[in-house]
């Protein structure tokens, strides 16, 4: 696993909880851990491409700090807050 | 489980093709490469709406019926237009039976393609694949073997480029050799419905055939033109201002751009007029071709560039990929009111027309959402309100300050914007107060740089278009106003030409005066008003009528019409019709008031029942009427005359 993150901060990460796709900086490779919400959002999420396992980059936040704009698998996704709060990444 | 009897039909029968895909994968491109057709395509997800039909061209050989579906995001929890292509492919749809799928895929995104794909595979109709965007992969540094893939699918595979027509011979020939053999065992078709799996075995599949071949991972994109210019225009500081400057310079272009064309056409239709007063012998007959035909129509016609230069600049920023950005920009704002980010693309059109711009929000997946941006669509300020707001612009601003007019425009549009938002924003929170907050998900796809020849055809479609849903009623209205207003019920011969105040029209418009008195203006503007329920245009063309501008030698029609605008006064008096207020008044009329039957239909169509269209054509008018009237009364009081 390649995630970006510098050296200083892996050491204590290493055994952090999963995050939220909502508020982890942004430009750095995240991997997906797990989608955890309401059903069938969800289930469309991973039909778009967000599935465990994969990895997603958070490319821009919108002027009002909300849409994401996310890269997952060669495409660019807008995803709202509330959304991407159900994809936890480490 | 089709019987013996069906088996023998279908032998005779044409093939029927469903082009099917995710959004913005080049469907609709494909499909006009096929079918030689002239549909919309643009560039963002969700421009087609509904199913497209046609008829593979003779040059291909062996002729299919062509159907485009709505493209697809993901079968679950679908929007209207996803829903609609989902039960075409499950073959659940009354009148399309697809005998085959042509997948449309886009390259350079694989793997999300892919997945649907397999959702396609497994209804046990042959299968082929149309790869899209094959140059964008080739800029991205990324290449796909076909062979490969095609082997490693289990379905036949053909490489496309829809926008030049490259690869669909071979497409249609492949459609034809494999129509009678589905993908039964397939490995696409044994992907598992579920997506954790499907992904994972879609890239195994893809790695142990080696049919993709790309850079790393980091490369993919970060450095592309398209995330050069998302780094502007979705910039913490400068996202909104380059949005605003956008869209005013889109409308404020519309008038200076427009003027020289205006002078051309203007003069070419009062040398007509002219012209026929002079070969023709002075008779009832001359005038009504003169003033009630050629003046009427060419009264609105004047403003036909104006309306071509929307139509082309908003094809030039639907194909450029910013719209899908403008969405992401607003979603928060418009969320806020009730909407959602995939109601600016509706809203936006709503400038062109509001019918397209009414089936468009079929795109919204929720339906409180969906029926909100519906009943907002009509503020938007449509093409057909550009000539009147031009004529009264031109009436209120002094000649030569075409800029000003432009910034006047652009604030109308603008605030045609910011009108139904606040609508939107009170609606929701009165009317509709069910919030359960919808999905966004939506893609952005990559910028291309504009295409003229096609941008110019499809401008080109929608203008005469335009002027073919526009041209009768305005020619029939003219016609018959001007009948009206030239001749008088009380003799028993015809008297011609009648003075206008005995006119058949004045004897009918006095009884409207009283109404009209508030707003500021006579009987003839409210004939002008009455007969805009034909089409908003039709005001232009009746002011001209009942301000009987007659070919004065030196003078164009338009400059003649605006003369007799700025000096007509109140019958026997000397009170000017036409002032600051009187003219704002009747913009606030024409902002808010829904003269548009074809509308009322679309929405009634749209939402099944004639409620909403009905409490919109009520809503919408009266509140123009007494804003009207209200602002008038206003502005008198704080001394503007
Ligand atoms: N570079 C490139 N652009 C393409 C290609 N095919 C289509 N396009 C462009 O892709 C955009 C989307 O095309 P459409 O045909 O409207 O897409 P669609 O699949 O019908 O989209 P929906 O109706 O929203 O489902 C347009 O701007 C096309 O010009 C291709 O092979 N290469
Ligand atoms: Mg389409």
């Amino acid at each position: 696993m390649k995630v970006e993150n510098d050296s200083h901060f892996h050491l204590e990460t290493e055994s952090a909880p999963a995050r939220s796709l909502s508020e982890v900086p942004l430009n750095r490779w995240w991997r997906i851990e797990r989608l955890e919400g309401p059903h069938e959002e969800c289930n469309r999420l991973l039909d778009l491409g967000f599935t465990p396992g994969e990895e997603v980059i958070v490319t821009h936040a919108a002027p009002l700090g909300d849409p994401l704009v996310i890269r997952v698998r060669g495409a660019l996704l807008a995803l709202r807050k509330r959304e991407a709060a159900w994809i936890f990444v480490e | 489980m089709t019987t013996r009897i069906q088996e023998v039909e279908d032998q005779t029968r044409e093939l029927t093709v469903c082009l099917v895909g995710m959004p913005n994968s080049g469907k609709t491109t494909l499909m006009n490469a096929i079918t030689g057709g002239n549909f919309k395509t643009a560039n963002y997800p969700g421009v087609t709406v509904s199913l497209l039909r046609g008829k593979s061209k003779a040059e291909f050989g062996c002729t299919l019926n062509v159907v485009d579906l709505p493209g697809v995001h993901s079968p679950v929890a679908p929007s209207p237009e996803e829903e609609l292509a989902c039960r075409v492919i499950e073959g659940n749809h009354e009148r399309v039976r697809p005998d085959a799928f042509v997948l449309v895929v886009d390259a350079t995104q694989l793997e999300r393609h892919l997945k649907f794909a397999g959702f396609v595979a497994k209804q046990g109709k042959a299968v082929v694949v149309a790869l899209t965007m094959m140059d964008l992969l080739r800029q991205s540094d990324q290449s796909v073997d076909v062979e490969k893939l095609a082997r490693a699918l289990g379905v036949p595979v053909v490489p496309v480029d829809p926008r030049t027509g490259g690869g669909v011979p071979e497409l249609v020939k492949t459609v034809h050799a494999f129509a009678d053999a589905p993908p039964i065992g397939s490995a696409l078709a044994r992907l598992p419905d579920e997506p954790v799996s499907a992904f994972k075995l879609i890239r195994e599949l893809l790695q142990r055939s080696h049919a993709v071949r790309r850079a790393g991972r980091l490369s993919v994109g970060m450095d592309s033109p398209t995330a050069r210019i998302d780094r502007i225009v979705l910039h913490r500081y400068w996202g909104f201002p380059v949005f605003f400057v956008v869209l005013i310079s889109l409308f404020a272009a519309i008038f200076w751009a427009a003027q020289p064309f205006m002078d051309l056409i203007d003069a070419g239709f009062s040398d007509a007029g002219d012209l026929l007063l002079r070969v023709l012998p002075d008779s009832v007959i001359s005038r009504f071709l003169a003033q009630g035909i050629v003046g009427g129509i060419g009264a609105v016609a004047v403003f036909f560039p104006q309306i071509m230069i929307l139509f082309f600049l908003m094809t030039l920023l639907e194909d450029s990929g910013y719209l899908a950005r403008g969405a992401t920009l607003v979603d928060r704002p418009l969320s806020y009111l009730g909407l959602h980010g995939r109601s600016f693309v509706p809203m936006l059109s709503g400038f062109a027309c509001a019918i397209p711009a009414v089936l468009a929000a079929r795109a919204i997946p929720a339906r409180r959402e969906r029926l909100l941006t519906i009943w907002i669509i009509p503020l938007m300020s449509c093409s057909a309100r550009l000539p009147v707001y031009a004529l009264l612009l031109s009436a209120l601003l002094p000649a030569g300050s075409a800029w000003k007019q432009g910034l006047s425009l652009a604030a109308i549009y603008v605030g045609s914007l910011l009108i139904a938002s606040l609508t939107a924003g009170l609606a929701s929170r009165l009317v509709f107060d069910y919030r359960k907050p919808s999905l966004l998900a939506m893609e952005l796809p990559v910028y291309r740089s504009p295409r003229w020849k096609p941008i110019l055809r499809m401008t080109w479609a929608r203008g005469s278009s335009y002027l073919r849903r526009a041209g009768v009623p305005i020619m029939t209205v003219s016609a018959c106003l001007w009948l009206l207003s030239n001749f008088a019920f009380s003799s028993q011969s015809i008297v011609t030409p009648a003075k206008m105040e005995t006119s058949v029209a004045a004897q009918l418009g006095h009884k409207m005066e009283p109404a009209l008195r508030p707003m500021g203006v006579d009987w003839r503007v409210g004939v002008g008003l009455i007969s805009a329920f034909a089409a908003r245009e039709v005001f232009v063309s009746s002011m001209a009528i009942v301000f009987h501008v007659d070919g004065d030698d030196d003078q164009t029609a338009q400059a003649g019409l605006l003369e007799q605008m700025r000096t007509a006064t109140f019958p026997g008096t000397s009170q000017l019709i036409f002032t600051p207020s009187s003219i704002f008044g009747l913009i606030v009329f024409f902002f808010f008031s829904l003269q548009c039957f074809s509308t009322v239909a679309v929405v009634r169509r749209e939402t099944n029942s004639w409620r909403l269209a009905g409490l919109q054509l009520a809503f919408y008018t009266g509140v123009g009427y007494i804003l009207a009237v209200a602002s008038v009364q206003i502005l008198r009081a704080l001394g503007v005359a």
